[in-house]
């Protein structure tokens, strides 16, 4: 089947299995490998994109559900490492291996949109469904604060 | 454990200045495996064999290197060094990539250092030691004249290469110790780093592998006419890890192999299971086992006590669960195997696919790529030789990946464990005797062991890491090791063989203090008086230090000034591998059957520190690694396979459980950086439990801990 999904502002035709999850058109069919597979079953939080601005798992969207609608991936944040929660991992230094940075800067871009001053209980409830096997949870924190900061400055 | 440390400096000329050293080499090869290249256009490249998965070598090792050199150590290219006949003996592991690297960095660039200088000197025509270096200009200190180091590269390459360069003294160093940001941040936050996963080869195909579902078990026959059918499959073949399903892209092959119909043998190990397994390690634990250090007259002191206290702790298995799942793209094509791997052990990927494959180990190609976690679990290679299996048998490139499912069910193992520990004491209550036995399973990656390593007291040393090393002052001591072999594979995980030892040990100096009517902290203290230095087994252990890092997080704790109902405060450390010390005074709130972990105040003692955000990384992944540990999931086997097959039943520590962590970093009178990998994790599980204990009264001997 044909599907025809905007990624990143830019529309994509993939001739894929209607079950197929946008995480692998992303990875093994566009070549977008920034978005991460951890699970495929919707418990770790690598996978996440956005779509219309929400966190979604990529590894749980059949090509067929994503026929027509618009994502964004983390190689759409920005041109050049700009975006404010980029910045912000940067600056916090957040990375360890950093394979599940991906999901979880995506993840942090929703829950900006939708609540632009976090609390740390507001942070938690959203990043605590998303798994970093290196610990990197409370630097992922500290950047979400200083990512609203630098935000709100844009 | 102890890990070696080997100079040897050579030159090889041409325009560009480049000068080769090697790390952690055996004594008799001193065939350089790093080279420090300076060419004429000013760029300066470092090749290593230091894989970065997370511990921030590619960071840490410019730094090292541009401080002797008076270089920008931003402006180093770092290059990861592929295994060859040159490049022997690359790894990552053990917490070693900076305690290695550290002296032959230095000393290379030194020696690249005074022959820029000796070149420039030559030029001038003056004094060597009128001139100086900085940010890659050799400077006139009379004229003020300067040249790059690019400008004086080739003439540099003809100078003799010095025998013993002169290192800065400590206090001259300028970039070890700056709080700097690691160099692939840009990359990792924008989707640009490439991990293995990510590694791609033209025509290259996707693999998925069905695995015999108990340990052991062999493959009968399969049906392959619905797989064929799923869209995208290209061919299923019989390997000898299981079923690979080949396909154009990952989610066919998946689809594929969940449409396959195989008959499989279930073999000699279908019965296995953890319970029993357990039952067999508590009842060798009367056992005798092999002695690994005794001091005074062993347990013959017991013979003397007036009162003996004795507790058994048990440790569960556990998987490395990685976010990263185990994969491995490999092309096989005329007798050459060319692999691009997530691994932690490039030079045995290249061996162990040689020999498998029956071709010579310069034919096995090796390109490391970025790790998504190593955590042990990349130690070891059964991916790469899977994938060279597979896509030699289908004449193309293929990606071999594993799922979530494969991950935590057909990896290796962190041993289970068994701890009997005593303590004596005579007639005035005095410590009389220590005595500790573990029974686990020796690592069986290679094999189970020979008899002859089974008897040999050096083999066991090392499993009973943790176990020998007690620093605290007993007039007797008995260390002893029992292995108990098992079927699942056993190797190495986070701080190897630490964790469960230290967790025993500590938690039981806690039942020591408790016996005594001391304070926990003051009572260990007590106990690592004079002398201050003392030797356990191979190691070396310095007190002071180790008295310092807990003075440090008792001042830092408020240790002692109360807290509220139903909170506790608990008190661990230890000295990994006889290099870095570590205390950690951990608060937690215990309810009813829950208990959550509120602060942790961490000091440290790492030697030398390089960059102080890389040592705090680490004690922070190593604190959330250890209470994952501690509070969530562990691995049990029935019907002779693992039972859990995803984060939901395999739980590690989400953010919302994270405790606040306050990091002190204790200046060190230590000339030597020393590794942070894997030391925070140990003594942080048995931390929590005595602050549990402190909280409720509730002694907790079993992990992971249940209320
Ligand atoms: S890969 Fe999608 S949630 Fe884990
Ligand atoms: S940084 Fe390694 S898994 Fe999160």
């Amino acid at each position: 089947m044909r599907y025809s999904i905007t990624i990143n502002g830019s529309a994509k035709s993939v001739d894929v299995a209607p079950d197929m999850p946008l995480l692998w058109i992303l990875r093994d069919v566009l070549g977008m490998t920034g978005t991460k597979f951890g699970c495929g079953v919707g418990v770790c939080g690598a996978c996440t994109v956005l779509q219309n601005g929400e966190a979604v798992r990529s590894c749980q969207i059949a090509a067929s559900d994503a026929n027509g609608k618009r994502f964004t991936t983390i190689e759409g944040l920005s041109r050049d490492a700009s975006h404010p929660c980029q910045r912000a991992w940067i600056a916090e230094d957040v990375a360890q291996c950093g394979y599940c940075q991906a999901g979880m800067i995506m993840t942090a871009c929703a829950l900006l949109r939708d609540k632009p001053n976090p609390s740390d209980a507001d942070i938690d409830a959203v990043m605590s469904d998303l798994v970093c096997r290196c610990g990197t949870y409370p630097r992922i924190r500290k950047a979400i604060h200083l990512a609203a900061k630098l935000g709100a400055q844009k | 454990m102890r890990r070696r440390e080997f100079l040897k400096l050579s030159a090889a000329g041409g325009a560009a200045l480049v000068v080769g050293f090697r790390i952690d080499a055996e004594p008799s090869s001193f065939q350089p495996n790093g080279w420090v290249r300076i060419e004429p256009g000013g760029k300066i490249v470092l090749t290593v064999g230091k894989q970065e998965m997370g511990q921030g070598v590619r960071t840490s090792l410019p730094m090292i290197l541009a401080d002797e050199l008076d270089a920008d150590w931003q402006s180093i290219e770092l290059l990861q060094a592929e295994p060859s006949p040159q490049f022997q003996r690359l790894g990552t592991g053990g917490s070693g990539s900076v305690y290695g690297s550290w002296k032959p960095l230095r000393t290379a660039g030194a020696a690249a250092r005074t022959m820029l200088i000796g070149a420039a000197a030559a030029k001038w025509n003056v004094d060597a030691a009128s001139l100086r270096t900085e940010k890659g200009f050799v400077i006139n200190t009379k004229t003020n004249e300067r040249l790059s180091y690019g400008a004086l590269a080739s003439d540099a390459a003809k100078q003799p290469v010095p025998a013993e360069p002169k290192l800065k003294a400590m206090s001259e160093l300028r970039i070890v110790g700056q709080r700097v940001k690691k160099v692939d941040a840009p990359d990792v936050v924008s989707g640009k780093a490439i991990y293995g996963i990510d590694a791609r080869m033209p025509g290259m195909l996707y693999a998925s592998i069905e695995r015999p579902p108990t340990v052991g078990g062999t493959l009968v026959k399969f049906d392959a006419t619905k797989a064929m059918k799923v869209r995208g499959v290209r061919s299923v073949v019989a390997i000898k890890a299981g079923v690979a399903v080949v396909a154009e892209n990952s989610w066919a092959a998946m689809k594929g192999r969940e449409a396959l119909a195989i008959t499989w043998e279930p073999g000699p190990n279908r019965a296995f299971n953890s319970d029993a397994h357990i039952k067999a390690l508590e009842a060798a634990a009367s056992e005798p086992g092999v002695t690994i250090r005794k001091e005074g007259e062993g347990a013959a002191a017991l013979a003397r006590a007036a009162k003996t206290i004795e507790a058994r702790y048990h440790y569960p298995f556990y998987a490395h669960a990685p976010v990263e799942p185990m994969n491995c793209v490999a092309s096989f094509r005329d007798g050459t195997c060319e692999l691009r791997v997530p691994t932690q052990a490039p030079n045995r990927a290249q061996q162990l696919v040689a020999e498998f494959l029956g071709i010579k180990p310069e034919n096995v190609i090796v390109h490391p790529t970025l790790i998504g976690g190593g955590f042990g679990r990349r130690l070891w290679i059964d991916y790469a030789i899977e994938a060279a299996e597979l896509s030699r048998a289908i004449a193309n490139p293929v990606q071999v990946l594993w799922t979530r499912q494969d991950d935590m069910r057909h990896g290796h193992f962190q041993a289970a464990s068994v701890h009997q520990l005593r303590a004596a004491f005579d007639e005035n209550n005095a410590p009389l005797f220590w005595g500790h036995k573990k029974v686990s399973s020796y690592h069986n990656l290679r094999g189970a062991p020979t008899a002859q390593e089974r008897a040999d007291v050096e083999y066991n040393q090392d499993s009973a890491w943790g176990v020998y090393d007690v620093p605290y002052a007993f007039p007797s001591i008995e260390a002893t090791y029992l292995s108990i072999d098992v079927p699942v594979p056993i190797g190495p995980w986070r701080a190897v063989f630490s964790p469960s030892s230290t967790f025993a040990r500590e938690c039981f100096v806690d039942e020591v203090a408790q016996h005594l009517g001391k304070d926990p902290l003051q009572s260990r203290l007590d106990m690592l008086g004079e002398p201050y230095d003392i030797t356990a087994g191979s190691l070396k252990i310095d007190r002071t230090r180790l008295r310092r890092v807990l003075e440090v997080v008792r001042e830092k704790s408020k240790w002692g000034s109360p807290l509220a109902q139903g909170r506790g405060r608990g008190v661990a450390c230890n000295v990994y591998d006889g290099d870095t010390h570590i205390a950690y005074v951990v608060e937690v709130t215990a309810h009813e059957n829950s208990v959550r972990v509120d602060r942790v105040v961490a000091a440290v003692d790492c030697g030398v520190v390089i960059n102080p955000t890389g040592i705090e990384q680490q004690i922070e992944g190593g604190i959330i690694w250890g209470l994952s540990s501690a509070l969530k999931g562990h691995i049990t086997f029935r019907d002779g396979h693992a039972e859990q097959s995803t984060y939901r039943d395999f739980e590690v520590l989400r953010m919302n459980e994270t405790p606040a962590i306050e990091i002190h970093i204790v200046p060190s009178h230590g000339e030597q950086p020393f590794g942070m990998g894997e030391p925070p994790v140990p003594p942080i599980v048995p931390a929590v439990v005595n602050a549990i204990f402190a909280a409720t009264g509730k002694r907790i001997r079993a992990l992971p801990i249940r209320l």
